[in-house]
């Protein structure tokens, strides 16, 4: 002690009992700097579409096709699969193969957004604990990401178009729309699964198994019609359910029901809700459990 | 004029997945390390412990101590990293932290794209980077290889690119954990002239080192931190005599 009083201390007058038990960041102030955060983050949109875009074009670097892998492998499954779910579910494959398509895609998006959205900050940990980011942009980021895949991956449905004679109409550009929703239901739940993820490092193992089992609940390679009338409830309290439909119906030339835009508007609220309270509440607490 | 003011700063870690309660009464015993002591079942880490200080326009600080007496947390505080858990920091002037010069290097990524992206964490517009792109591109010497992934470097070379970005923009507080050390002899010496022109830039530089020659050679006054408290602030040669004796 008499070493500090010789120092700083005793000339400035600043006793190392002040206000020891006063929380540094108040509530209020705490919404604020959330706010903060995510408006600086998408003002950094340079940071994070460059590195959503490096993190595409990295894993394919050395090969020759590229990120055309992507769609490739992808064009694999769905021509493989069509192939043999149609015949299994004796279904007309000229209706089934753009079904099945439409699905797979959605659903790979989908499910890259889940299982990814957990590690987010821990992949961020090199850039989190060397200089001060806002932390959204880690979430735009993967998000971005996600996204950029999925469109490389469209481009196996253009030959299911053309070949199906699927018939695309004004109602197709509805899905303009549902790539926004889903984009913005991707940040505020991938925000909610980052931190949580980041605290108990169990998450990320939870939510690959979980999506493992929500591929089968959800109508993907099967078509709600096949359900029995008494299980249809399996489909309609299914939010992958009504995200699968707000998707696949404009790219087969239909709007989606107004039963699943209802559903969907309660899902991006709820997530909107609970993703900025967690995030006011624990966005100071990431690096430290970094 | 540049400023620092902490105020009663604390930080606490918490350890998950430590509850050893045999192991933790070991701990207690050692003399490195930050006091550890365990909050409703939760080991935690006293990191920082009500630090008061305050750094003035100028001012040269250098952070010694023993490992893990809190040297790089007190740095990661002022960088903004960790938000602490008590007491408060008033700041007058930018932070320009650089705790790793290896931050965001891409080993896949050539050596142009690299410096776009830690350009940009730097806080500089595409447009600046590119203005200071023939500079940076200059100073590493690496020519053409700055068309060619990283990973074809040598580590020398991955260091210079690294330096070369770090230091191309003009710092206000400096932060640094560990002095920069660079490449071969040839490059050394055009290093060495262009480091100490960088730091001499900023109003205010935090340097935490274990080498008692670099931070006499740099700095002005020393911070002297013994299990996340401040013992001693003041002269190097006072700091330097103080710890020799803990």
């Amino acid at each position: 002690m008499d070493d500090i009083k010789e120092g700083i201390f005793s000339e400035r007058g600043i006793s190392l009992d002040s206000d020891c038990s006063v929380p540094v960041i108040s509530f209020d102030s705490k919404y604020r700097l959330a706010v903060t955060d995510v408006y600086e983050g998408l003002k950094e949109w340079r940071i994070w579409f460059l590195l959503a875009w490096q993190d595409t074009k990295l894993r394919y670097r050395r090969s020759t096709l590229g990120p055309l892998w992507i769609t490739l492998s992808m064009a694999v499954t769905i021509y493989t699969m069509g192939l043999l779910y149609g015949r299994l579910f004796k279904m007309d494959l000229s209706l089934y193969y753009p079904f099945l398509a439409t699905g797979l895609l959605t659903w790979s998006l989908i499910s890259s957004l889940l299982t990814e959205g957990a590690s987010i900050f821990l992949e961020a940990e090199q850039f989190i604990k060397q200089v001060k980011q806002p932390y959204s942009i880690f979430v735009f980021r993967m998000v971005t990401k996600c996204f950029i895949v999925f469109f490389h991956n469209i481009l196996v449905f253009i030959p299911i178009i053309l070949f199906f004679n699927v018939k695309l109409n004004f109602h197709t550009l509805f899905i303009f729309l549902s790539l926004a929703i889903l984009w913005i239901n991707g940040i505020v739940y991938s925000v909610i699964f980052a931190i949580l993820g980041t605290r108990f490092r169990d998450i990320v193992q939870l939510i690959i198994s979980l999506v493992q089992v929500v591929f089968f609940l959800t109508p993907i390679i099967w078509s709600p019609s096949v359900l029995p009338e008494r299980y249809q409830y399996i489909v309609k309290i299914n939010p992958f359910a009504q995200f699968m439909e707000l998707l696949r119906n404009p790219l087969l030339g239909s709007l989606p029901s107004a039963y699943a835009i209802f559903f969907i508007t309660i899902v991006t609220l709820l997530g909107f809700f609970v993703s900025f309270v967690v995030f006011a509440r624990y966005r100071a607490r990431i690096p430290y459990w970094l | 004029m540049a400023a620092i003011q902490l105020d009663s700063v604390s930080v606490d870690f918490p350890i998950y997945n430590f509850s050893a309660r045999s192991l933790r009464k070991q701990f207690l015993r050692l003399t490195t390390g930050g006091a550890l002591y365990s909050q409703e079942n939760i080991v935690v880490v006293k990191a920082l412990d009500s630090i008061t200080l305050k750094f003035n326009h100028g001012d040269r600080v250098g952070l010694i101590g023993h490992n893990g007496a809190g040297k790089s947390t007190l740095l990661r505080v002022l960088a903004k990293i960790y938000e602490p858990i008590q007491g408060h920091i008033h700041y007058e002037g930018s932070i320009s932290p650089l705790l790793n010069v290896m931050l965001g290097i891409n080993h896949e990524s050539t050596g142009y794209e690299n410096i776009m992206i830690r350009g940009l964490f730097l806080g500089l517009t595409h447009r600046q980077i590119r203005i200071k792109l023939k500079q940076i591109a200059e100073f590493t010497e690496l020519g053409d290889y700055l068309f060619a992934p990283v990973r074809t470097y040598s580590s020398g070379m991955q260091l210079r690119l690294a330096f070369a970005v770090a230091t191309c923009i003009k710092p206000d507080i400096l932060l640094m954990d560990e002095m920069v050390e660079v490449g071969d002899a040839a490059f050394i010496k055009n290093a060495q002239a262009h480091l100490n022109k960088f730091i001499d830039q900023s109003s205010i530089l935090v340097l935490a080192s274990h080498s008692n020659a670099t931070i006499q050679r740099f700095c002005n006054k020393v911070v002297l931190m013994e299990k996340g408290r401040v013992k001693y602030f003041g002269s190097v040669e006072e700091g330097f005599k103080r710890y020799e004796i803990v």
